[in-house]
């Protein structure tokens, strides 16, 4: 059992719940399914993405079921995301915006906590740095780049739970995809990998996330304009 | 009722032919190769002190399921590294049939023993599969990881040996 991968994931779950239960407590929402939805598109895109990963690698998912388990052995970026927002789509098919925009912040409170948990994985380091604050193993000290990466999100959690009210239907979520994007991508150079970069995913994800913010103010501008 | 049976049925059928199709697009055996050569842990050991290069020795075995997911993973690591580092693989407690399969399966063109009774393991103090030691130039053991490895533990303890 991944116990450590199991503590990273609970706090992930924490984080997000505690980012919900602020935004309810601030009246933004009295939905009690949001937490469901969360867990839901982080189990669908755990298990897509593993099988995505397991497929590429020449393991069949069907001959050996039971290495969608071994998480630890590699989930594929892009199918994991492309299996949560199908799940998101899925299950806020009725009123889309509305909802994306309510998980957004937790959502990515959520991942800054997956990525915090690289404390018990012990896999936070990067490249070699020769700044203090270095995780340090021997003479060698390296960047805690999953902590950057952690603190890049929870700090858009935060920015995003106090700009709510000013923002678009739709704006929140798509400034948050723009934000947990981003922050893969600007923190990627910092990594250390074997094989293939995931960073055209994240790409994708940025680009996608800054024209969803534009086309949804574009589109709230024109209505608020027809309305007048 | 019977409209619901007919659907599981016809659900149940879709799966069975997508589990043969995936069964029959998977590597089979490839029993072909030559069997692996076994070493005295006395020599193994031997090896790895006399390295003049840095040495990652991963215990596997091919019923052993986390060996099969970090497989790809070493393969990427040697793809990468494999002019640098010296990669050794052990078999442990299986049979040739299986290790001939796993290695074409998986295609790990690297330096491998066959050890079916554990010395070697045993020798490196391994407790189970997978087990992988990073092993500096000289024999000086760096690090070890018990269970599978991921993709950054890797990378970063090569860049470690690297170094």
């Amino acid at each position: 059992m991944e116990f450590t991968l199991l503590a990273a994931a609970l706090l992930g779950i924490a984080l997000a719940f505690a980012t919900l239960r602020i935004e309810r407590a601030r009246g933004v929402t009295d939905r009690r399914d949001l937490v469901d939805i969360i867990i839901g598109a982080s189990v669908i895109g755990l298990a897509v993405g593993r099988v995505g990963a397991m497929t590429v690698q020449g393991t069949s998912p069907f001959t050996h079921p039971l290495d969608l388990f071994f998480v630890r052995g590699g989930v594929d970026t892009g199918f994991a995301s492309l299996g949560s927002l199908g799940y998101l789509i899925w299950t806020a098919r009725h009123d889309f915006w509305p909802t994306v925009d309510l998980i957004a912040p937790a959502a990515l409170a959520g991942l800054a906590g997956w990525h915090a948990g690289c404390v018990f994985r012990g896999s936070c380091a990067g490249t070699v740095t020769t700044l203090p604050w270095g995780i340090r193993d021997g003479a060698i000290a390296r960047h805690p780049v999953e902590l950057y990466a952690a603190l890049l999100l929870l700090a858009g959690a935060i920015a995003l739970v106090f700009w709510r009210q000013r923002l678009h239907l739709g704006v929140v979520a798509s400034l948050a995809l723009t934000i947990a994007s981003g922050a893969r991508l600007v923190t990627e150079p910092l990594r250390l990998g074997l094989g293939s970069s995931p960073a055209p995913w994240y790409v994708a994800g940025v680009v996608v996330g800054v024209a969803g913010v534009m086309i949804r103010a574009i589109s709230a501008r024109s209505r608020n304009i027809t309305g007048s | 009722m019977a409209a619901l049976m007919s659907s599981a049925a016809r659900l149940l059928i879709v799966l069975s032919a997508l589990a043969l199709l995936s069964a029959g697009c998977t590597h089979s055996a490839a029993t072909s190769s030559d069997p692996l050569p076994t070493i005295s842990p006395d020599d193994f050991t031997a090896l790895i002190d006399a390295s003049d290069v840095p040495i990652v020795v991963n215990i596997w075995a091919s019923w052993c399921g986390p060996c099969r997911s970090e497989a790809p993973l070493l393969r990427e690591a040697v793809a990468a590294y494999g002019s640098r580092i010296r990669f050794i693989g052990v078999d442990v407690n299986d049979t040739q049939v299986g290790a001939a399969s796993f290695i074409a399966q998986y295609e790990l063109d690297v330096e491998q023993y066959f050890d079916p009774r554990s010395s070697i393991s045993t020798a490196l103090r391994s407790t189970g599969v997978p087990h992988t030691f990073f092993f500096a130039p000289g024999g000086e053991l760096r690090f070890a990881q018990h269970g599978i490895i991921d993709e950054r533990t890797l990378a970063v303890q090569i860049d470690d040996l690297l170094r």
